[in-house]
């Protein structure tokens, strides 16, 4: 046995390590305690934000259709590559990684990496859009290997405009800009939104409402599995007034005649839009995915100006096509009658200036009938002299010209008819009534848009109501589609029914009479009473032609053809233009195919093929002649 | 040689304080390796069987009278400094470092069985003292013990080496070491330690320790574990998440959770209620052992109580303290708990020591 004095010692030594092990064990108690029950809010909170994320589920747009219900533009599923900067841990490793592994150039990576550099941490930045199945399959791999757990790959629904057909009417959709980010709470950055055309006129609608992923991940970011799921709801389906087959024969118009240009055709009883181009055009399935930046520069940069909306936007001297508002005027103001004769010697003098008409050898005593039909510009120059600017002017505008159609497209520009008041508030110049003559053929400071230029032969071809144009025929906000009224007519007025039918004589005769003169034969249709009126219209004097010389510049001039049909009882209106197409015979042609498609789907008819050539006429009068030429032809 | 009458004096309540310990912990490596998108795992059965080998380790530590051993105690000394040198130059290496002996069905880890052995040799070498132990003596006691410690340093495991060092203190202590050498021998360690710090740490090392003073400055890296480890065992809360429904141990934010951190899944599924109950377990078996030393017949056999106990208790406070991210991060497992072979196996036997003194306190 140990001695006493060893047996105390040991005994009180520990006891002594009783205590310190008991007092140990009570500070540890006391830590949990503080950790688990003092602090368990906070760590409660960091383990969620540890565990769970809330993921955004992109809604899809809504499908736009055309009348008969032809889908026309819809949505693709495409794959977006995302940095969550929250779950780096060196942010310029990822980057170098992600440019890496998907074939990206790092600067470009880094560049929006800063750009997003203020947002919160948390919010995905993406990175590629529309990724290419051999990026998603190297992200995802390197995704498990946990490798770049900070990277995040998501569907999205991306619109599809499934043919390359009335860009300008579709527009086109991209990024929320930050300034309507801020203006808005239902936006957010990063949020795809119409730029254009009913993309972003009819936006409300066809933008859906995202939902939200509520799900558990693991410590690299995999998804275990979901908790809750707010299912996004897609946006509003619309129909539009647009005939797909119509478009189709505009397009391909435009395509086989290989001008660029504008065209725009109607339902003149209410205005329903039937087909609606501008050219050149763009791809709007390159804008869906976030366009790059050289195909925006090369868009913006483009002497054709492809983003230029023509039909809306272009505003062009209408030429002869003027003439039927000059006509109007004179008739209805009771200056003329449709019996009223001109003498065309080929030229004539006004206050002292001599005028000429296209046809140097005179067109003899012509009546207004055989002025529309052979385009007699000194028939005209004498009316307007008669009549006087201002009230042109207000028949003009009755019409439907130089002022807005108010068709539901954003960013419409107007066109101007000139009066003496106009030319008082914008030139501080008094009106010379010489000026009245030119503006008898559409010339001088006559401008139209396209769109303008549809309204005018709709109101022709209704007797006076001046329809507005529009896109929108029904939607279906989840039960079935409502129509959508036609908006109401931007004015209407009685145009005396024998006055009128003299116009549409004429314009009848200009595509149905076999005489020299009559320009627009191309668009004759046997049985359907084709009528319409060309136009050219110089893009430049003869003068400043001369003075360009040769020049890479198209100076060629401008084609018109406006239309309606049948003659009595119309059903289509419209206006074929045609840049630099040198003739309107051209663009009656165009139009002859739009026609003809239209009248054989009414009857249930095989639609007509596409010609392969259109036989236009290229020769350019003005070309090879140089000096003083006849100003006005047609 | 296994008399009847001591099957009486076993410490049942001890031993069912142990297994009650073990049994939570092959619980808690279930539930933290359930995993039903991998298919089951097999690590609580592995630990299972490692409580059978170490049940049987005990009941070999039992039989024989604890003087046997410590009669025995220089040759097991020398044998397993023969074999962590061993280990040094033939061992396999895991994470960097080169701790284990291949055996057919698990690594052995050497170093967990040189507990046993320092508290051996240094209870028969203070033992054979009487009264309190000179310069010389400590001097002596200090070299048993640093001699394997320098070794499994070398390896490297300092968390291990540094579990002697509690082994050489306790017995020291107990055997009447002075208080002011203690006082010393405490301030030369505080001295050292800048010493150490810049010579004898490694970077990673380093890292650890001043990321434990601020985690926050590195978030992602060394900070991670620490900041883990208290989310985790914070939002257990008062009762818990439930058993297998803890997020952090389950996905994986807490890395090595069913080893070194099980207690942190312990507190994250059970809460405060289960760590009490643990805590309570852990002190009950303490307070208990420190009783065996206290009836122990001779010093001897209270030396060798305290020796095993002491790396024992040091272990499970430092991993505790740890696993609430109240520590720097070290790998230290927390014994009868953590997944392990060579640990459990080691401290069973370590505690038919514990139960073999004090089942003979009344035999000669």
């Amino acid at each position: 046995m140990a001695p006493p004095e060893d047996r105390r010692r040991v005994t009180s030594r520990l006891t002594v390590l009783q205590y310190v092990v008991t007092v140990l064990f009570s500070i540890l108690a006391v830590g949990f305690w503080v950790l688990q029950v003092v602090q368990h809010a906070k760590f409660e909170e960091m383990a969620e934000n540890n565990n769970q994320r809330t993921l955004a589920l992109r809604a899809p747009r809504g499908i736009v259709f055309d009348r008969d219900g032809h889908v026309l533009v819809e949505n693709r599923n495409s794959y977006s590559i995302s940095i969550v900067r929250e779950r780096t841990k060196d942010i310029n490793r990822t980057i170098r990684l992600m440019a890496r592994v998907l074939g990206v150039e790092e600067a470009r990576v880094r560049e929006i990496v800063d750009r997003h550099r203020h947002e919160p941490p948390y919010r995905p930045i993406t990175v590629v859009q529309d990724a290419t199945l051999a990026q998603v399959a190297a992200v995802s791999a390197r995704r498990l290997d946990t490798e770049l757990p900070e990277v995040l790959v998501e569907p999205v629904p991306t619109r599809r405009y499934p043919e390359t057909m009335a860009a300008h009417l579709f527009g086109y959709v991209g990024e929320v800009s930050d300034k309507d980010v801020a203006g808005d709470d239902d936006l957010h950055s990063g949020d795809i939104v119409g730029q254009s055309g009913i993309e972003k006129v009819y936006n409300a609608l066809l933008r859906g409402e995202d939902g939200a992923k509520r799900v558990v991940v693991n410590s690299v970011g995999r998804e275990i599995r979901t908790l809750e799921e707010d299912p996004p709801t897609e946006g509003k389906r619309l129909q539009l007034t647009i005939d797909y087959d119509v478009q189709k024969a505009i397009e391909d118009g435009f395509r086989v005649a290989g001008f660029n240009g504008a065209a725009v055709v109607l339902d003149p009883t209410n205005g329903d839009v039937l087909g609606f181009t501008s050219r050149p055009a763009y791809d709007p399935n390159a804008f869906a995915a976030g366009i790059d930046r050289a195909t925006w520069a090369s868009l913006n940069t483009d002497d054709l100006r492809p983003l230029q909306d023509r039909a809306i936007q272009g505003r062009y001297s209408p030429g002869s096509t003027f003439k039927m508002a000059v006509a109007l005027a004179g008739l209805e103001e009771g200056i003329i009658t449709p019996d009223f004769h001109a003498f065309c010697q080929g030229h004539a003098n006004f206050y002292g200036h001599e005028f000429a008409c296209w046809n140097k050898k005179g067109h003899g005593s012509i009546d207004l009938r055989h002025a529309i039909e052979q385009s007699c510009d000194v028939y005209f120059y004498t009316v307007a002299n008669m009549v006087g600017v201002d009230k042109i002017n207000k028949w003009a505008t009755m019409l439907g010209l130089g002022v807005k159609s108010g068709i539901d497209l954003p960013n419409e520009l107007q066109g101007l008819v000139p009066s003496t008041e106009w030319k008082r508030e914008k030139m501080h110049e008094k009106w010379y009534a010489g000026e009245t003559i030119s503006v008898g053929i559409g010339q001088g400071a006559v401008s139209v848009t396209p769109v303008s230029m549809a309204v005018y032969m709709a109101t022709l071809a209704n007797g006076g109501t001046r329809i507005t144009p529009h896109l929108l025929k029904a939607v279906d906000e989840g039960s079935g589609w409502k129509p959508v009224p036609p908006p109401a007519p931007q004015s209407k007025i009685d145009i005396d029914p024998d006055k009128l039918q003299a116009i549409r004589d004429g314009l009848w005769m200009v595509v149905n009479r076999d005489d020299p003169g009559a320009t627009g034969k191309n668009a004759r249709l046997p049985g359907y009473d084709v009528s319409g009126k060309t136009g050219s219209a110089q893009v430049i004097s003869n003068a400043g032609r001369i003075a360009a010389g040769r020049t890479t510049k198209d100076l060629r001039d401008n084609g018109w053809f406006v239309f309606f049909a049948p003659r009595d009882k119309p059903e289509i209106a419209g206006v074929v233009f045609l840049e630099h197409g040198i003739h309107g015979s051209n663009a009656a042609s165009v139009a002859r195919h739009i026609l003809d498609t239209f009248f054989a789907k009414k009857e249930k008819r095989p639609l007509p093929v596409v010609p392969p050539d259109f036989h236009l006429n290229y020769t350019d009068p003005y070309a090879h002649k140089g000096a003083a030429v006849a100003a006005e032809r047609n | 040689m296994f008399e009847r009458r001591l099957y009486y004096h076993i410490d049942w309540a001890l031993l069912a304080a142990i297994l009650g310990l073990c049994a939570i912990g092959v619980a808690m490596i279930y539930s933290t390796t359930f995993d039903p998108t991998r298919g089951m795992s097999r690590l609580y059965i592995t630990q299972l069987y490692a409580i059978v080998l170490g049940l049987g380790a005990m009941v070999f530590m039992l039989t024989l009278d604890y003087r046997t051993f410590t009669d025995k105690s220089h040759l097991i000394y020398i044998a397993m400094l023969a074999v962590l040198l061993y280990v040094i130059f033939f061992g396999t290496v895991q994470m960097g470092a080169r701790r284990w002996i291949p055996l057919k069905v698990f690594n052995l880890q050497p170093s967990e069985f040189a507990k046993i052995g320092v508290a051996l040799v240094l209870a028969k070498f203070f033992g054979e003292n009487r009264g309190a132990p000179s310069w010389s003596d400590l001097a002596i006691g200090g070299a048993l013990t640093a001699l394997p410690l320098a070794l499994i340093a070398k390896e490297p495991d300092l968390g291990t080496a540094v579990t002697l060092l509690p082994v050489f203190f306790a017995v020291a202590y107990l055997a009447g070491m002075r208080m002011r050498i203690f006082g010393f021998m405490i301030l030369c360690l505080l001295l050292a330690a800048p010493i150490a710090w810049r010579f004898a740490l490694k970077d990673y090392q380093k890292s650890r320790i001043s990321t434990f003073l601020d985690p926050s400055q590195d978030a992602k890296g060394a900070g991670y574990q620490q900041i883990q480890a208290r989310i985790t065992v914070g939002s257990g809360g008062l009762s818990g998440k439930g058993f297998k429904q803890g997020t952090q141990g389950q996905l994986r934010f807490l890395p090595v959770a069913h080893n070194d951190f099980i207690f942190s899944v312990l507190a994250e599924e059970q809460g405060f209620a289960g760590v009490l109950a643990a805590l309570g377990l852990y002190l009950f078996v303490i307070l208990r052992a420190l009783e065996a030393a206290r009836l122990a017949k001779d010093r001897l056999g209270s030396y060798l109580v305290l020796g095993v106990l002491a790396s024992f208790t040091f272990q499970v406070i430092y991993n505790i303290t740890m696993s609430a991210g109240l520590a720097p991060v070290k790998g230290l497992t927390l014994p009868l708990m953590s997944y392990g072979g060579s640990s459990l196996i080691a401290t069973l036997a370590g505690f038919g020591l514990v139960l073999n003194v004090r089942m003979r306190r009344f035999t000669n």
